[in-house]
């Protein structure tokens, strides 16, 4: 059987700020394809800060660093041609689009990504009613205004559901998990699990351990004050439900 | 090589211009009198009443101010316009499509009719300037008593329904622009519907505005009796043929400030100032190789072009006789020669356009069902939905495999192909309003409309050559056999003009050739008549001999000079930028430096809709007049017991609009919903908004009032709710959403609300939005690109409005803020 292709992306030395204040101080942190990547940490931490970095959000300054997908340099592309480079960021907060129907927005979406060949209105249409019931989703869903009126467990189904869409070569999903109930942990975990591609890799920003029980990753990396401060395997996870994040604080020496 | 243009040595604009086809039978002197108002009156032989009626009005628009509030009018001159022009005499009013003289029919086929007719609407009407060219209503309905009339002729048909109504709703003194259409109006729709009557199907209206300075002031009356129900539909839209701008030709006189055109470098620029002239004299035709090229314009005008006798073999010979020198043609310069220096063989500058913008939703699959569609594909309704069908060649299976094989990419179904023998032919088809939709946007809507988007014209030349290729082979009958040339034809000269271009970009100049209208008589003794058809051709493997290419475009010689003599208006435009030209018929010619005076057209319309007990009137209207129009109408309603009167407006074009659509709700139980929309765009200022006036109980009333300002556009809502004292039980709800997708543009809301009964239940939401940077943001990280982005939103923004629109109506829509945003971002 020959190899799935490989990717890595390469985030070196990045130092980002908001508002004028630097949140990022530094982040270094490898994603392969093939790989579901943890990254944890408290509030505030930023994590959500790196995601919006790297997707390339206008408020979102890199000062120092790099980042490459692939040896492209990522943080050189406008938004638009970052997402078609293969990078995907399932939002933690998504935003809403009053008259755009979820269903005209995927099909808008996927037509972006299938230049001119492999366009095909009945795969999409297969592969959709595939992951809106994989994801327990009400298909009326789709006739709806983007997000406008959706639950807070509806929204971030959607960020799956446009994950599953794209097929990105790396996905970050910002919490998907916040707000979700627990039947629904378990089908967007198991989800993603199963959309998984062996060519592409998934970095996952949460705050618990019950999803990350599907997603079963490789590496878990803990992010405290703008650095990722600890990194380990599957365990990690385990031991910082158990413990929180003031143990990992401690340790964050330059010594630990 | 593009050509310096500082070389050209400063000439005498003035009088270098175009032929200007308004012609009309009846027209008035330009200005505003009693006595003009007597001679309209006069020229309509109308009643004594009616007379009196505008001399009154006329007294009080002398007396009546300029309103004092809202947006500026001072550039109204209201002695520079004409009154009344009529391309008809008077009364002349057409049943019979085919009765109307071709430069009219043209324009308005356009815009949809007749085919709109057989299609879509119960009658059709369509106004040109002050006349109405055309009226026609369905034959079932005019048998269950529906009047679908112009105005005029009710006035003389139908006196007694006219005279109870007519200025009753809108008095002439309400205010100066009423009491000016009072004293000249002329043309407008009268429809009355009989008590218990559904008119089903809509009826639908033409307006159209052609010449600058000519102002249209039509008087629409509509009275739905008790319990009836009708849909009015008025279409306020420019129309576009003749002239280069970018995507297609556009009439020259039709051309307003800030429209684009490209110029001798293939680039777009836009139009500054139009200018008109009279002129009498010599003009100079002028006809190349490619016959249907031909232009025409005055002598003066500089023409770029390399004279033959600069590249001929030998200098001393007598031109045309000896060959052309390749390599001093090759390093020629063209350059400015006045059109009336011009001979045969000269060689006139053809340049490629260079814009491309790519658009990944145009793929392999839809480029072929496009190419396709040009050739032989319809779009129609079965069954009520919509559908496209094509016709191929009965013995080329493997077209219909390629066509069938994209149908089906695109819409998921596989289409039906049903054997045609006796036509020798293959029917494919499929219903798919998506597949409908993208043919109608991209290809034109029928054979002799089929013309290209602006984003097919600006597609990579690799994409355009996929669409070239399907063409070419759909079109069949002279692709594959004929052993000379690639050709295909078409009976729409802006198709061919795109053809012509899209070769040009794929490094071949085709020449496009006019075959005339002709009838035939078959063996069996049917008759057929061919319209007039345009061939685009160029020779297979080599070049036209005739024609050379040069790295920015292509030298084209011309075949013929001819002068005609010509006594009209010319008109001539200056354009932006530093290249100082722009193209005719594809040519490149000089721009006007002359300075012109300005002109705008003013557009002053009354509206009077009477909705009897029980019944419903809706009345839609889409504006997008040229952007020199003033737009100043008066609408309202009167609404009887537990009737329903619904106004849905769409304000795009002109340049400042004030127009605010009312109900008086005068019987218990009376509904009224407004939804209005604004989109303006730089130099345009849209002042809308609707009025609710109840003066019975339980009425109740719905305003949506929503608006788009981009690039310095300004909107505003002013708004009235009254609620009388007796009016009890009201419910009313107005709500206004105004987007500002940028800084420069501006958005007011001005509601007033005059309530005077307790009980009643008000609702007013306003919302001023920007676009979102996060929900731009959130859109582009899914790879849509800033201004797709943009239109998504805004497109979202107003889909509330769009859902109530004609289907070819939210097209022009969607195509309109489209263009607009293409030019707002990047
Ligand atoms: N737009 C903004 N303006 C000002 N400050 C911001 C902005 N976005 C983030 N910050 C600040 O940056 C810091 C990091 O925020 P970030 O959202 O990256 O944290 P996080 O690790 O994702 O936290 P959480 O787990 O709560 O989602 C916080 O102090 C936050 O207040
Ligand atoms: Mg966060």
């Amino acid at each position: 059987m020959p190899e799935a292709p490989r990717h890595t992306l390469v985030i070196e030395g990045l130092h980002a700020e908001v508002a004028g204040k630097e949140i990022l101080k530094g982040v270094d942190l490898t994603l392969s394809s093939g790989e579901i990547t943890a990254l944890m940490g408290p509030n505030g931490s930023g994590k959500s800060t790196l995601a919006y970095a790297l997707m390339g959000h206008p408020k979102y300054k890199v000062t120092r660093g790099r980042a490459t997908l692939d040896g492209k340099d990522l943080l050189a592309l406008p938004v638009d041609q970052r997402s078609r480079a293969g990078l995907f960021l399932g939002f933690q907060y998504p935003q809403e689009v009053s008259g755009l129907s979820l269903s005209k927005f995927l099909w808008t979406a996927y037509m972006q990504r299938h230049t001119a060949e492999n366009a095909d209105a009945e795969t999409f249409g297969k592969d959709l009613d595939t992951h809106l019931d994989y994801l327990g989703m009400d298909p009326s869903l789709l006739k709806r205004s983007l997000n406008e009126g959706f639950s807070g467990g509806e929204k971030k189904r959607v960020e799956v559901l446009q994950m599953a869409t794209l097929a990105p070569t790396f996905a970050i999903l910002d919490e998907p998990d916040s707000g979700l109930d627990i039947d629904a942990v378990r089908s967007v975990g198991e989800t993603v699990a199963k959309l998984h591609r062996p060519d592409a890799g998934i970095l996952v920003i949460t705050h618990y351990q019950r999803i990350l029980k599907y997603l079963r990753p490789d590496r878990v990396h803990v992010m405290v004050d703008g650095v990722v401060a600890l990194s380990g395997g599957r365990e990690l996870a385990e031991e910082l439900e158990a413990k929180g994040y003031d143990w990992v604080r401690a340790g964050s020496t330059p010594a630990a | 090589m593009s050509p310096s243009t500082s070389e050209v040595q400063p000439l005498d604009y003035t009088r270098y211009d175009f032929k200007d086809p308004e012609t009309y039978k009846v027209r008035t002197a330009r200005g505003l009198s009693r006595a003009i108002v007597e001679e309209i009156s006069r020229l309509k032989n109308e009643p004594e009443w009616m007379r009196e009626y505008r001399l009154r009005a006329f007294e009080h628009f002398l007396e009546r101010p300029m309103p004092d509030w809202g947006p500026s009018l001072d550039e109204i001159d209201f002695d520079a316009y004409t009154y009344y022009a009529n391309p008809l005499a008077e009364g002349e009013t057409k049943r019979k499509w085919e009765d109307l003289p071709a430069d009219i029919k043209n324009t308005f086929e356009k815009l949809g009719i007749p085919k709109a007719e057989r299609e879509f609407f119960g009658g059709v009407g369509a106004q040109y300037d002050s006349g109405t060219v055309y009226h026609k209503i369905r034959e079932d309905l005019e048998k269950k008593g529906v009047v679908f009339t112009d105005t005029d002729t009710a006035v003389q048909k139908y006196p007694d329904i006219v005279r109870k109504y007519f200025g009753k709703i809108v008095p002439y003194n309400d205010n100066k622009f009423s009491a000016l259409n009072s004293a000249v109006w002329s043309g407008g729709s009268f429809v009355y519907v009989p008590p218990g009557v559904d008119a089903g199907i809509p009826l639908q209206a033409y307006f159209r505005i052609n010449a600058k300075n000519v102002g249209q002031f039509e008087r629409t009356l509509i009275v739905a009796d008790k319990g009836a129900k009708v849909h009015y539909i008025e279409g306020c839209l420019p129309v576009g043929e003749e002239v280069l701008t970018g995507d297609a030709l556009a009439p020259i006189e039709s051309l307003t400030e800030g429209q684009e055109v490209v110029n001798s470098d293939g680039v777009a620029t836009t139009v500054e100032r139009t200018m008109v002239r009279p002129y009498d004299g010599d003009l100079i035709d002028i006809t190349p190789v490619s016959v249907g090229n031909a232009f025409q314009l005055t002598p003066e005008h500089p023409v770029l072009s390399v004279p033959r006798s600069d590249v001929q073999v030998s200098r001393r010979a007598p031109p045309r006789t000896t060959g052309v020198d390749r390599k001093k043609l090759a390093n020629a310069r063209p350059r400015f020669v006045p059109a009336g220096e011009l001979r045969s063989g000269d060689f006139l500058h053809y340049p490629i356009h260079r814009t491309a913008r790519d658009d990944p939703s145009l793929g392999t699959p839809e480029l072929t069902v496009l190419g396709y569609y040009l050739a032989e594909g319809v779009t129609r309704i079965i069954n009520g939905g919509e559908a496209v069908t094509f016709t191929v060649p009965l013995d080329e299976p493997e077209h219909v495999d390629d066509l069938a094989g994209a149908i089906r990419a695109i819409t998921g179904t596989p289409p039906w192909v049903s054997p045609q023998p006796a036509e020798h032919a293959v029917e494919i088809g499929v219903s798919s309003k998506d597949l409908f939709t993208l043919c109608r946007w991209h290809g034109g809507t029928s054979a002799g409309k089929k013309q290209l988007s602006k984003v097919v014209m600006d597609l990579p030349p690799e994409k355009q050559a996929v669409l070239l290729e399907k063409y070419y082979r759909g079109d069949g009958n002279t692709y594959e056999r004929s052993g000379t040339a690639h050709r295909v034809s078409t009976t729409s000269r802006q198709l061919a003009f795109q053809v012509q271009e899209l070769q040009a970009r794929q490094g071949v100049y085709a020449s496009i050739d006019v075959r005339e209208p002709f009838e035939e008589t078959m063996k069996d003794g049917r008759r057929i008549s061919h319209a007039r058809a345009y061939t685009v051709s160029h020779p297979r493997g080599t070049r036209f001999r005739a024609v050379h290419r040069v790295p920015d475009g292509f030298l084209v010689p011309i075949r013929r000079v001819r002068r005609t003599p010509y006594k009209g208006n010319v008109h001539n435009f200056h354009v932006a930028g530093s290249n100082n030209t722009y193209l005719v018929k594809g040519f490149s010619v000089h721009n006007c430096t002359a300075p012109v005076y300005s002109t705008n057209s003013l557009h002053a319309a009354v509206v009077e809709v009477v909705a009897e007990p029980y019944a419903k009137i809706r009345y839609t209207t889409v504006q997008n007049w040229s952007k020199n129009v003033y737009n100043l109408v008066t609408k309202r309603a009167h609404g009887y017991e537990d009737s329903l009167v619904e106004w849905v407006d769409g304000n795009m074009g002109s340049r400042v609009t004030m127009k605010y659509p009312s109900v008086y709700l005068k019987g218990r139980g009376a509904r009224a919903d407004i939804l209005s929309v604004a989109f303006a765009s730089e130099g345009q200022i849209i002042d809308s908004g609707a009025k609710a006036v109840h003066s019975a109980p339980d009425t109740s009333s719905k305003i949506v009032s929503k608006s788009i300002a981009i690039r310095g556009g300004q909107t505003s809502y002013r708004g009235l709710l009254h609620i009388a004292k007796g009016a009890t039980g009201v419910k009313a709800a107005v709500r206004c959403d105004a987007l500002l997708p940028d800084d420069l543009s501006r958005s007011d809301t001005y509601p007033y609300n005059e309530i005077h009964e307790e009980d009643a239940t008000v609702t007013h939401e306003a919302v001023v939005g920007k676009i979102g940077e996060e929900q731009i943001f959130y859109l582009m990280s899914r790879g849509l690109n800033e201004s797709d982005a943009i239109h998504l939103i805004l497109m979202g923004f107003l889909a509330e409005f769009a859902k109530e629109l004609p289907v070819d109506y939210a097209l022009e829509l969607n195509r309109l803020i489209q263009l607009e945003m293409t030019g707002a971002v990047g």
